[in-house]
């Protein structure tokens, strides 16, 4: 097997961390892949760039937000420089780019695995009821509001607490008028209209990680329950599932809309009713924890991109136990030097 | 029963339920009906062999399967 050179971004591995780390460990650890892993970063200080056993070679790109000539201008010299054959975006504000280049790069022999532009839509924020309702999951109480008078009219319909949501980030939980006014506000502020106002269900927050070929079929599922939460509502522990309800939903999702490339179901189980939160069209920041317990979703994502045989048993036990810890790095300011001077290490 | 036989559990008595990701524990009595309830055993049977099992009386026993069971019914793992 020749060596694949592949571009990851999400090397954030801070306390919010973006899932670059856990794919690029996903990708070298299959024993039939070998991969130079190239970091693709937003900021000199993200983590990734300094972990050198994982991260082969790193690179700054300018924001997704910026410029989108100039962003892909980035990735073509990558493609020079490196002979990056693939890359697997990981954070949401890049996938409109990403999936909106994706011929493009693949013209210039830069591959992707992602949703097309329509999927990425559908399992937006505003539109998940119907996607909810199509695999067989309820869904809470959902408004999408674009006033200060939606917004009143939502609470009273919805009732109080209500979750707070932007259609792309940010939730908060308002317990009284008040809250939610300055919740919405905030959001407004930060990230613009719509926003969504949801009931609030109580339960069992239990996620599911998969990837989907386009064709209908899913390369993999892991089911996971969040025992342990940072502040920020990250999981710090966490262990594998087999909610028979939670994995047909899923199965379902990548059959009925095609589901090309990697996602997370975010659900919360109340008894015998599983209610559907989000859809994310990426690999969780946990992706790790299935490749741990034998579903390396990320190696079986850049196998099928390239064609290669997947190994037949994808299947993985309940009851395995995922753990976060943090971890030190001493180095010399020449990394740093580097990175910010040239924009690579 | 179908939930209980979906149960791992340990002899130390730890059990997981994989379909909620719950963890529970329990003593060697809990094990001792657990195992039974897994049998397919009636709760006036487990009462019989507790009764014996500990040398006690039937009423306490009894009682104490109903709390038991109560809790299991409340973790919806019967």
């Amino acid at each position: 097997m020749e060596r694949l050179c592949i571009g990851v971004s999400g090397i954030n591995a801070v306390d919010n961390p973006g899932p670059g780390i856990g794919v690029i460990r996903s990708l070298k650890e299959d024993k039939d892949l070998k991969i130079e892993t190239i970091g693709l970063a937003y900021d000199a200080m993200e983590p990734g760039i300094y972990m050198d056993w994982l991260v082969d070679k790193s690179f700054v790109l300018p924001y997704p937000s910026s410029s989108e000539e100039e962003y892909i201008r980035r990735l073509i010299y990558l493609k020079d420089r490196v002979g990056l054959d693939m890359i697997i975006p990981t954070l949401d504000a890049e996938m409109p780019l990403y999936i909106k280049a994706a011929s493009l790069l693949e013209a210039k022999g830069i591959k992707t695995f992602l949703p097309t532009k329509e999927q990425f839509d559908f399992r937006g924020k505003t539109k998940l009821s119907q996607v909810a309702e199509k695999i067989g999951l309820k869904m809470p109480k959902t408004k999408t509001i674009a006033s200060y008078q939606d917004l009143m009219k939502a609470i009273e319909e919805i009732g109080l607490p209500v979750m707070v949501k932007g259609v792309f980030y940010k939730a908060y939980r308002a317990y009284t008028y008040q809250e939610a006014v300055g919740y919405y506000r905030q959001i407004v502020a930060e990230w613009g209209y719509p926003v969504v106002v949801q009931e609030v269900v109580t339960g069992e927050e239990m996620n599911v990680i998969g990837v989907g070929d386009g064709l209908g079929n899913d390369l993999g599922l892991v089911g996971i329950k969040k025992l342990w939460i940072t502040s920020l509502g990250k999981i710090w522990t966490g262990v594998t599932v087999k909610n028979d309800v939670l994995l047909k939903a899923a199965k379902k999702f990548v059959q009925k809309f095609n589901w090309k490339g990697a996602f997370e179901l975010e659900c919360i189980v109340s008894a015998d009713d599983v209610y559907l939160i989000e859809i994310n069209p990426r690999f969780p920041a946990w992706v790790y924890f299935a490749t741990g317990v034998g579903v390396n979703l990320p190696a079986f994502m850049v196998k099928t991109a390239f064609g290669l045989p997947l190994k037949s048993s994808r299947d993985y036990s309940a009851g395995k136990l995922y753990v976060r810890y943090t971890y030190d790095i001493v180095t010399d300011m020449s990394v740093f030097q580097n990175i910010i001077t040239k924009g690579e290490r | 029963m179908e939930r209980l036989k979906q149960l791992a559990i340990s002899e130390e008595g730890f059990i997981f339920d994989p379909v909620t990701g719950n963890s529970f524990t329990t003593n060697g009595t809990g094990l001792f009906i657990l195992e039974a309830l897994k049998e397919g055993r009636e709760e006036k049977e487990i009462v019989d062999l507790l009764t014996e099992k500990y040398g006690t009386d039937k009423e306490n026993v009894s009682r104490d399967l109903m709390d038991f069971m109560e809790q299991l019914r409340s973790y919806r793992l019967i």
